[in-house]
């Protein structure tokens, strides 16, 4: 596995078009979670998982406990920091260290987290491009359709017709 | 013109009042939370009038009040105007806003979603309740604004009843009907 630090990242390969994904649909997205701060997770989409390990109660369990992990981790060993910061607190963006993504041979899977705790973790093909804007895209189609939604109540799985299309949306187009 | 809050900030304060009065104070009594939050709306529609027409004229005739409503009195509220009017010059207007602020955010749960990539089919035979369902929550929503007209028009008076219809989300009609 290959970490990425907050320093951006230098490819040898030309630059990908946006859609070279081998998923149904021809996107680079094969999978999405959403978790909160509690661990709850809120949503979970994929697009192209032909292999599943686990059941989905385990593999959201395994992955909120591995993106603590991993923020925990890359934080410590930041070589830069000075004092020692607020583990397992969420971080305001462009403070603290937070690690952003990381990449195998197959695939790639990029992280934000917001100050308010909400996780957001894309899965996509390896050679995609970077994913932080796309990722603050999808956080504020949370805000506008989910948090300012007077029917979703806080910390459930959301099922909100309006975020689910313009998410599918702007997923098949822009990533 | 002095202090100003986020647009979110009322939003959410508009949420949470409809949402306390239907569940928490009058539980399993919506025609009691209804009146109250259009009672709510009244006080502020004369509030947001007395303010709006601070150097204005008096009104010459009511269809001058239903413009100012629809013109200056949308866009202090709503940075917009009322896209549609129409009456049937007997004393009802219909004010359409193909926009509501209020009510872009609103969306159901869709009931029984798989978490596969399948979209939902458009004409599935549940449709018809879903859509019922969002009426009847949007319903409740939409006391408040229509107290705000009905509170408006009574402070250049004009003595009024405001119904609204949203079967057509984002878009909502208000429809005043003036006291002969």
């Amino acid at each position: 596995m290959q970490f990425f630090g907050g320093t951006s990242e230098v490819t040898l390969s030309p630059s990908v078009p946006s859609s070279i994904g081998t998923g149904p649909l021809g996107s680079n997205a094969y999978m999405l979670y959403l978790f909160n701060r509690n661990g709850v997770c809120l949503l979970y989409k994929e697009w192209h998982r032909p292999l599943k390990t686990l059941d989905s109660n385990q593999d959201q369990k395994l992955m909120f406990g591995l993106l603590f992990s991993l923020k925990s981790f890359t934080a410590k060993m930041d070589p830069t920091r000075v004092e020692k910061g607020n583990l397992g607190v969420p971080l305001l963006p462009g403070e603290g260290c937070s690690f952003h993504c990381f990449r195998t041979n197959t695939y790639k899977l990029s992280f934000m987290e917001s100050p308010s705790g909400i996780k957001i973790i894309l899965v996509t093909h390896p050679k995609s491009k970077d994913h932080r804007e796309n990722l603050r895209y999808i956080y504020n189609l949370y805000v506008g359709n989910v948090v300012k939604n007077p029917l979703y109540v806080p910390g459930t799985a959301i099922k909100c017709e309006l975020f689910n299309t313009s998410l599918d949306q702007y997923i098949q187009t822009s990533i | 013109m002095g202090r100003e809050v986020s647009e979110s900030c009322i939003d959410a304060l508009i949420t949470e009042m409809v949402s306390s009065y239907c569940n928490r104070f009058y539980v399993n009594k919506p025609e009691v939370s209804a009146r109250r939050i259009e009672a709510i709306g009244y006080q502020v529609g004369i509030q947001l009038s007395e303010r709006y027409t601070v150097e204005r004229p008096r009104f010459s005739e009511h269809l001058e009040a239903i413009k100012f409503i629809c013109k200056e009195f949308w866009s202090e509220l709503f940075k917009k105007q009322i896209d549609n009017l129409k009456t049937n010059h007997k004393g009802t207007f219909v004010l359409q806003d193909n926009r509501f602020q209020w009510l872009t955010h609103m969306s159901i749960n869709a009931s029984a979603e798989t978490t596969d990539s399948s979209q939902q089919e458009p004409h599935s035979p549940n449709s018809t309740t879903l859509d019922a369902n969002l009426l009847q929550a949007t319903s409740m929503h939409l006391y408040f604004p229509c107290g705000i007209i009905r509170g408006a028009l009574s402070n250049l008076g004009i003595p009024c009843a405001v119904s609204a219809d949203a079967s057509n989300l984002p878009a909502c009609s208000f429809v005043i009907r003036i006291k002969a």
